[in-house]
């Protein structure tokens, strides 16, 4: 008769698993959603400085390449911000499974 | 019949599962899992004293734009710092392991302190260094906050 119910398992994983994630998102959105906001203020600025013949071509073009690579720098913490969630998502199931598992198997596995 | 077939078979799958993942476990051995690099307290620091230094000297371009002195040709010396100072910073997060986002990152900030140099040599006037704070700016706190969520992931 095996000593580890693997139902209560599952949910305990999945429940375990489930919070980090969600706490993650709620963070990463009000970052990207206020940085956003700073480099859309920031290419209206050159549009207008474009229209009113203040900025050349050349310097519009410099201009928008540097708020476009601050966009990619944001998305790039979004993306790192996902993974560390999924880590820790992982790390929390693994770890409301540990004692079950480990005396079950009479060895430190986990 | 069939039901208990179907469930005998979702069984098998989710015995299956605690298989694999207690397979893994036993290969890698180890309390913990890491998909990203740990928090390097040097980048955080390096990258909060470069934001400092390049925000002190577009302030200083603010101030006297109009002057001789914040033309590039009298400037050159911030340039040749900042390149150094990132490639310094790009070296020691590339020893750290699975740390290719924050790479990536010190990259694109190169890359907009380049597009600067690029700016200074055309001529900025003071009114013009509000878009250029913001993307440096940005770019700065961008590899702090993952940084940063690298040491509060796992604390």
């Amino acid at each position: 008769m095996p000593n580890i119910d693997i139902s209560a398992l599952l949910t305990n994983m999945l429940s375990a698993a489930k919070e980090p994630l969600l706490q993650k998102w709620s963070e990463t959105s009000g970052y990207a959603e206020s940085e956003f906001k700073k480099i859309g203020e920031a290419i209206l600025f050159i549009e207008k400085q474009r229209l009113i013949g203040k900025m050349t071509e050349e310097q519009a073009k410099l201009h928008l390449e540097m708020q476009k690579n601050a966009s990619r720098a944001i998305l790039l913490t979004i993306e790192g911000l996902g993974i560390l969630a999924v880590e820790a998502a992982i790390n929390a199931a693994l770890s409301v499974i540990r004692d079950t598992v480990n005396t079950a198997l009479k060895f430190p596995l986990i | 019949m069939k039901n208990k077939e179907h469930r005998l078979k979702f069984v098998s799958f989710r015995i299956l599962c605690i298989i694999s993942l207690l397979y893994v476990l036993s290969i890698i051995g180890c309390a913990n899992i890491r998909l990203i690099a740990d928090y390097d307290e040097q980048i955080d620091t390096s990258i909060t004293s470069f934001q400092r230094k390049v925000e002190a000297f577009l302030t200083y371009l603010e101030r006297n734009a109009v002057k001789d002195e914040a033309k590039y040709e009298n400037n050159t010396k911030f340039y040749d710092e900042a390149m150094v100072d990132l490639s310094a910073i790009r070296v020691r997060a590339a020893a750290n392991p699975k740390n290719e986002i924050t790479i990536k990152q010190i990259d694109l900030l190169y890359e907009n302190i380049s597009n600067l140099e690029k700016l200074h040599k055309l001529g900025i006037p003071a009114e013009q260094i509000f878009p250029i704070r913001t993307a440096i700016n940005s770019t700065c706190t961008a590899i702090l906050k993952l940084e940063i969520a690298k040491k509060r992931g796992r604390s």
